[in-house]
């Protein structure tokens, strides 16, 4: 199998199918951390230990996290709790129409509710016009929400150039950064990076599904969108999972450790792929300086849907658009954002990679992609 | 003599323990009617195989349905008994069906008392019920009632024994019938079921199946009639998904749970779709395709003992149904085409489809064969010059081999 298919989910690594395979069997450690009797406070401890070594690879203090369900938990949790707990913070909310669903359909709802959202147009590499957010950014302006790296193109946000037009125009504005995608692949040291906020999620470091965290600065207020017995400072009810928590640091100790190697290995196959494909009359959607994790590219003469088929015959793996919507039978609009022709949209497919990918898998991908356009491409008279 | 009430096979408050089914048109078939009736029962008995073992029998026009022994679990409870209802209803051939209690006693007051379990039961699956009337039928002559006094004295204790309902004789919400024979019944609601005639009474007919709305329906059609089903599906993996081949795996599911079991033939369409897109011309592939199409559908209708195909065709809906393309479609293939849906409106085509249940599923988004291979502009007036010019360069008879031996696969539904 080749699994060009990361940025929708990763296979779980060895750590943490040991870290869960251990403690799932343990005599003590599925206590509630909760529970003031000996094993629940040897869980507690065990989960306090969880969260410093999360937030020390994260570079952000213990204080500053919580666990969530996943990615999407984090985002809702961010731009509602923030915006519901400062009235006084201002109106407006700058984001674009390139963010995942889970912001999209939040700043929606925000809206209805009277917030006046702003989306600042991306160029054709993703990016956001820095002129326009210039523009955009005033005294009324609450918060500011991005993606680190989209996960369709693999576009970089530019954030030093965002935080630094935040600094100059509205300093007290805050900044939701979605780490989704970048988070084991670019360096993330929150303490340098000038953010107030940030979501990350497991299941795409080769953690696993169900577990997530969000980033609050410490002194930020924000409303908890999950309510009940008060756990985690009251920020995230809900009885602690410490099975998940160590999941999730497992999968970021070695992601952490692991990311150069991989970072330089993902370049390479993707240099190669692209260079490829380009040979082949690709195109490629992805910019120049996307993150090598996320290759972009559409495939003349074959649907998006019909590509992935035939790589599927292969045994490879790849996605249309975003795979949690590859059911709808629309385009993706993060394409025609960045000003992609509609019918170049519906050709393209996302390869996506991890540190487990191969040059030879890259190799094998082109070769089988020969035959398939040998096979299956129609050839209208 | 008076006999004390007998009671037999009632499990709780269980008030049902038989359906009655009304026969329709087979009835009125003359010296064929026990050809018909029997065909009837075994397709009875076919779907209702799931529901544990059931002794089906009929007595003039009406079949009955029960436990063959105690302890059937459907005739447990009123939920599971309004399923195999449910099921019967859409025998073909069953113009109704009621949940019915059977009992035996020779008393009056027998007979008050199962009506009042059986009007209990029934309350249950209908709490808005709030008034009601009895009418009765006596073929026992020998029970000592007429029928006028067995519905006072039945409509009365019910009365007593249920505050919650009054009688309305002009408008009730339900009639309660007790009727008096070798063995009694009580029973009120009716069910429609979906007429038509015993599938396997009219020989068997090939569906060329697509997975859109009008193909399930026309196999609906046609097997009203009683004609048996086999159907046929052209995959074009990977221009088409699997997921677009379980959706009409689906959709024969449902087109079967009325016509019976069937086989779904699929074809392996996607080497001939490419042969043909690449060597005849782009505006007359959509004719070709379903030149080829019927005739490979042909193939394997004769293999099967089918004697016709049936398409969902509905003239002037789409480049393929126009009067012309029909009839150059049409002249490749012996067989007749029945095309029940011809004359019909796409709205009523869409009614039907959501009453057999198979709207939901015929609009999934999945591509399908028809739509990845199609020009913009199809000719819509074909002559035969141009068929003949576009098949010139096709081997059609070593496509339409190819279709039924190539990878065909045979899916029991």
């Amino acid at each position: 199998m080749i699994y060009f298919d990361n940025s929708a989910t990763t296979k779980p690594c060895e750590a943490v199918a040991d870290v869960l395979s251990r403690e799932i069997r343990s005599e003590d450690m599925w206590a509630n951390p909760g529970s003031i009797h000996k094993i629940g406070v040897k869980c507690d401890k065990a989960y306090k230990d969880a969260l410093t070594k999360t937030s020390a690879l994260l570079g952000c203090k213990a204080s500053e996290i919580v666990f969530t369900s996943c990615g999407t938990e984090s985002t809702n949790t961010a731009l509602r709790g923030y915006l519901a707990a400062n009235k006084r913070a201002g109106k407006t909310v700058i984001s674009t129409r390139t963010e995942h669903k889970a912001t999209l359909e939040t700043l929606a709802l925000l809206e209805s509710e009277g917030y006046k959202v702003v989306y600042i147009d991306v160029d054709r590499d993703g990016k956001p016009l820095l002129d326009q957010l210039e523009n955009a950014v005033n005294e009324d302006t609450a918060l500011l929400s991005f993606t680190h790296v989209n996960n369709e193109t693999g576009s970089i946000l530019p954030l030093p150039e965002i935080t630094a037009i935040r600094d100059r125009k509205n300093p007290s504005a805050k900044i939701y950064l979605d780490c989704v995608q970048s988070l084991g692949k670019l360096q993330i040291d929150l303490s340098k990076m000038n953010v107030d906020m940030a979501g990350f999620s497991g299941h795409k470091i080769h953690s696993v599904k169900g577990v997530g965290v969000l980033y609050v600065r410490d002194g930020i207020r924000f409303a908890p969108l999950v309510r009940g017995g008060g756990q985690q400072e009251g920020r995230r009810s809900g009885t602690l999972s410490l099975l998940l928590a160590d999941a999730f640091t497992a999968a970021l100790e070695e992601a952490v450790s692991k990311r150069e190697d991989a970072y330089k290995r993902v370049s390479e196959i993707n240099s190669y792929l692209r260079e490829e494909l380009i040979k082949r009359n690709a195109v490629i959607n992805s910019p120049e300086d996307a993150l090598p994790f996320v290759l972009n590219v559409a495939f003349e003469g074959f649907q998006s849907e019909t590509m992935l088929h035939c790589l599927e015959i292969y045994d490879i793996y790849v996605s249309t658009v975003s795979a949690c919507s590859s059911k709808s039978k629309k385009v993706s609009y993060v394409l025609t954002e960045m000003g992609v022709r509609r019918e170049l949209a519906a050709n393209s497919c996302r390869l996506s990679f991890s540190r487990y990918n191969t040059m030879e898998e890259a190799k094998i991908f082109i070769e089988k992609l020969d035959e398939i356009y040998d096979l299956y491409l129609v050839k209208k008279r | 003599m008076r006999s004390t009430i007998f009671i037999w096979s009632r499990r709780g408050n269980m008030s049902t323990n038989v359906i009655l089914a009304r026969m329709g048109e087979v009835t009125l078939k003359g010296l064929n009617r026990g050809k018909f009736e029997a065909q009837l029962k075994n397709n009875l008995k076919y779907r209702l195989r799931d529901f544990g073992k059931l002794k089906i029998y009929q007595s003039q026009s009406r079949i009955y349905i029960e436990a063959k022994e105690e302890g059937n679990p459907v005739f447990e409870n009123e939920k599971s008994a309004e399923q195999i209802l449910h099921a019967v209803t859409q025998v073909f051939g069953i113009v109704s069906a009621s949940l019915a209690y059977k009992f035996n006693c020779d008393d009056i007051e027998g007979v008050q008392e199962n009506a009042l379990t059986y009007v209990r039961g029934f309350l249950q699956l209908h709490p808005e019920y709030k008034t009601f009337k009895v009418e009765s039928k006596r073929g026992n002559k020998r029970f000592p009632m007429k029928s006028p006094e067995i519905c006072d004295y039945v409509g009365g204790y019910i009365l007593e024994n249920v505050p919650s309902l009054t009688v309305n004789v002009k408008e009730p919400d339900f009639i309660l019938h007790v009727e008096i024979r070798d063995d009694n019944y009580v029973y009120a609601g009716k069910t429609m079921g979906h007429r038509g005639l015993p599938v396997g009474t009219s020989g068997k007919g090939m569906l060329l199946l697509s997975g859109g709305i009008d193909s399930p329906v026309a196999g609906y059609m046609m097997a009203s009639r009683g004609m048996q089903l086999d159907a046929v599906y052209f995959h074009s993996f990977p221009y088409t998904s699997d997921q677009a081949k379980q959706k009409v795996i689906d959709l024969a599911r449902i087109v079967s749970r009325f016509s019976g079991k069937m086989n779904l033939y699929v074809v392996n369409f996607t080497k001939i779709q490419l042969d043909m897109v690449k060597n005849s011309p782009e505006d007359m592939i959509t004719i070709t395709m379903r030149r080829v199409m019927l005739q490979i559908a042909e193939q394997l209708a004769l293999k099967t003992g089918c004697g016709c195909l049936i398409t969902g065709e509905s003239l002037g809906q789409v480049a393929s149904q126009t009067l012309e393309a029909i009839n150059i479609t049409n002249e490749v293939v012996k067989l007749p085409i029945l095309r029940p849906l011809i004359g019909m409106d796409k709205e009523a085509t869409c009614d039907l489809s959501r009453k057999i249940g198979a709207f939901e599923t015929s609009i999934l988004p999945y591509e399908d064969c028809c739509t990845v291979f199609v020009a913009k502009h199809p000719k819509t007036h074909p002559k035969h010059e141009d068929i003949e010019k576009a098949e010139a360069n096709l081997d059609i008879a070593g496509m339409v081999n190819d279709g039924v031996t190539q990878g065909l696969e045979v899916i029991e539904i």
